[in-house]
């Protein structure tokens, strides 16, 4: 009988290039990668348990702690659905800053995610370019919010600071800043023959397959599938004019492009509210009531939904959140790596479609 | 011999290798632990490597309540890191379980219960100069005299 | 060879030997807006208990009796530096970062109550959350250990064989009754509202 499968090679759970653990076991031959299987579960936390009988004010921070790369976009898809269940309005100028905030915490993720890439390829000085570049980004994010990383920024019918004048002037400077230096970034990646070498045309996922599995967010939209970008629905973003950035290859340079190329249109979509940004209050008031939604927010790995069931005094019955990042764990290990070359390409081809296992597993 | 040990201390303490270990976090305390890399915190100018290799590491970073899958492997984690060795609590977490610790939770802190920790960095997330200040802090002590210590 | 020479030459400056050798990075520093644990201003804190029960983190705040008064105590690894606290507390006590300006020239607060609600199946009558209640023992020192009680002014009493919630807004929202209901009957709501405006004054 003719042997298929050489060696299993187990990936993690603590590996150099996954920044949490998960395991995956690669079946080879010879260098050839066959299959690929994700065993998760190392993180399981139990936060929808916890979260379970308890009032906005406590489920805020929990779900803030669902991701901590992605904080904002946990916070402000659980207040958006609280305040569709409440029928709560948001002043204008609040809308606003959620935007803002949101789009500073997705160019941090973004970075991030392609930090870990050129990382994992081993191209450290550009990995380190974008790691000082993410700190800037940190920087106005803490000047508004107070803190780098879990800033529980929004609350029902509002959010908590507002944005000075000064913030606002210094925040556009830095922006100027990262997009220089972005450029900078996104031209050396471009053009990198190396880099080129380790990423087109490896982890290749097509239009059906994407489609097939549910990708969503970047890794979806590297693939050519339209109408993926939920910020599409948002009201305030389509206020915005926003528009979907979409890339054909699939490949992992599309996926690290893609996210480039947010964070371009990022800026853009901050500097927009910096200009438009209403005068008014910043809190609306306004106080949870028994009901049910289901909402939906681009996080930015994806579509995430928040799931809720409260009762009269606002409290948490039941939850459910399906993050985005399970999808495309799955759709990495059966599309992108089954047809990988090399046993080398397997770690980045599943960093490039920027796996969260924390919010996976919650 | 003391001059040898004098030099043994000079050279390790601006040798230290850390690898870090993740048993259940937010992710919150992992990038502000990777952000210490960044040129603007520069935690290699003080000879400190982020390899995370338990194997050849000295410093182990713990972050994260334990989630029941690392209730066992966090203990052969540690046992794979070769003497002298520290494991230092990054976060919240590893200290009192921080939002996690609660009726309906699946972790299990702190993580004393589990490995020595010497030193705590609490926060959510720390900022990353607190957390260079601690493995500074608390490496050299470790290191300084070990040979000597030694019964 | 020219370059070799170059090279050597370049690296031998003492400037740079001595930028190699000692070059570190500018110390940094905190920033001031920062949302570091909270610490405790001048004011005098009137043990209203608003801040323990806004705290969304177990553990990390707890107000106590000191020599002369009372005094927010945070604790570090419990504590998640969330600033609520700063936010909720009516009197100032609490700073952290610049949220206390913040909110002061914003007019933002929280302004929180706390519903009571008994599940008649569970309670078994025994009069515990009446008795453990330290506002009804402040109301009524005399009150019984069964929970009955004479005063009109209490929370909650045991009344013809059941608990009766006579003053909900006397509630500060500490659920010690819940946690004394040995068949947690008794539950808690805290409700909080982010306000801003002139009635976030009160
Ligand atoms: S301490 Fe806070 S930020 Fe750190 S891992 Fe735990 S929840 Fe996340
Ligand atoms: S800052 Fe937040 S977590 Fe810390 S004591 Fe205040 S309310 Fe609690
Ligand atoms: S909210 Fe302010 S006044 Fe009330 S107990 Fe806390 S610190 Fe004291
Ligand atoms: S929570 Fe319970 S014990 Fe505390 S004041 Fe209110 S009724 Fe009394």
């Amino acid at each position: 009988m003719k042997k298929t499968v050489d060696v299993s090679i187990p990936l993690g759970p603590v590996h150099p290039c996954w920044k949490e653990p998960v395991r995956l076991k690669c079946e080879t031959a010879g260098e050839r990668v066959l299959r690929t299987e994700v065993e998760l579960g190392y993180m399981k936390k139990g936060i929808e348990r916890i979260m379970r009988g308890r009032p906005w004010q406590e489920v805020m921070f929990l779900a803030e702690r669902v991701c901590g790369i992605c904080s904002v976009i946990h916070n402000m898809v659980f207040i958006e659905t609280m305040e569709e269940i409440s029928d709560i309005a948001v002043p204008p100028r609040a809308a606003y800053l959620r935007v803002i905030v949101n789009e500073l915490d997705r160019m941090a993720s973004h970075i991030l995610a392609n930090f870990s890439y050129c990382y994992t390829i081993e191209h450290e000085t550009l990995a380190m370019y974008l790691l000082n570049t993410r700190e800037t980004v940190l920087d106005n994010l803490e000047r508004i919010t107070g803190s780098r990383i879990n800033t529980a920024y929004m609350i029902p019918g509002g959010v908590r600071f507002d944005l000075l004048p000064e913030d606002a002037a210094a925040m556009l400077a830095d922006l100027v800043k990262v997009e220089d230096e972005i450029r900078r970034h996104t031209r050396i990646f471009e053009t990198g023959p190396l880099i080129a070498l380790r990423s087109k045309g490896i982890g290749v996922m097509s239009r059906e397959e994407a489609i097939r599995a549910h990708t969503v967010g970047p890794t979806a939209r590297a693939s050519g599938v339209e109408e993926s970008d939920l910020r599409l629905r948002h009201p305030t973003y389509r206020a915005l004019g926003f528009e979907q950035i979409t890339r054909t290859e699939g490949d992992n340079f599309a996926r690290i492009m893609v996210r480039f190329q947010e964070v371009f249109q990022s800026i853009d979509l901050i500097r927009k509210c910096v200009e438009r940004l209403p005068e008014g209050p910043i809190r609306g008031g306004g106080l949870c009531k028994a009901g049910e939604a289901s909402y939906s927010g681009e996080a930015p790995r994806g579509e995430l939904t928040y799931s809720i069931k409260t009762d009269e005094y606002g409290r948490v019955l039941d939850i459910a959140i399906r993050t985005p990042s399970i999808m495309n764990i799955e759709a990495c290990a059966h599309s992108m790596i089954r047809d990988v070359t090399s046993i080398a390409d397997v770690t980045s081809t599943f960093i490039s479609s920027d796996p969260c296992i924390a919010c996976n597993e919650r | 011999m003391s001059i040898l040990q004098d030099i043994k201390n000079a050279v390790r303490s601006r040798s230290i290798h850390v690898s870090y270990v993740d048993v259940g976090s937010c992710n919150g305390c992992d990038i502000e632990v990777l952000a210490c890399l960044a040129p603007r915190y520069d935690i290699e100018q003080y000879g400190i490597y982020v390899h995370n290799n338990p194997r050849e590491a000295d410093v182990l970073l713990v972050i994260g309540s334990v989630t029941p899958q690392w209730v066992d492997k966090l203990r052969d984690i540690w046992e794979k890191i070769p003497e002298p060795k520290v494991a230092v609590a990054i976060g919240n977490c590893p200290i009192s379980g921080c939002v996690y610790a609660r009726r309906g939770t699946l972790t299990t802190p702190p993580v004393e219960n589990y490995i020595p920790i010497a030193a705590q960095v609490p926060g959510c997330p720390p900022r990353p100069t607190e957390i260079l200040n601690a493995i500074l802090s608390v490496a050299p002590l470790i290191y300084k005299d070990y040979e000597e210590k030694q019964p | 060879m020219r370059s070799i020479v170059y090279y050597v030459r370049e690296f031998l400056r003492p400037e740079w030997l001595k930028k190699f050798f000692f070059a570190k990075t500018a110390p940094l520093v905190t920033p001031s807006y920062f949302k570091d644990y909270p610490s405790r201003t001048e004011k005098e804190c009137t043990a209203c208990l608003s801040c323990m029960m806004i705290c969304p983190a177990p553990g990390a705040i707890a107000v106590l009796r000191k020599k002369d008064g009372w005094e927010p105590e945070v604790y570090p690894g419990h504590c998640i530096r969330c600033g609520l606290c700063v936010e909720a507390c009516p009197e100032g006590v609490l700073a952290s970062g610049r949220i206390l300006d913040v909110t002061r020239r914003d007019k933002t607060a929280f302004s929180s109550w706390y519903r009571l609600q008994v599940d008649d199946t569970l309670c078994m009558r025994c009069g515990n959350c009446c008795v453990s209640c330290p506002v009804n023992r402040q109301v009524d020192p005399q009150l019984a250990g069964t929970g009955t009680s004479a005063s009109d002014e209490v929370i909650m009493r045991i009344e013809g064989g059941r608990v009766t919630i006579l003053h909900e807004e006397k509630c500060t929202g500490c659920k010690t009754c819940e946690n004394n209901c040995p068949n947690r009957a008794i539950r808690v709501a805290r409700m909080v509202e982010g306000v801003q405006g002139e009635e976030a004054e009160a």
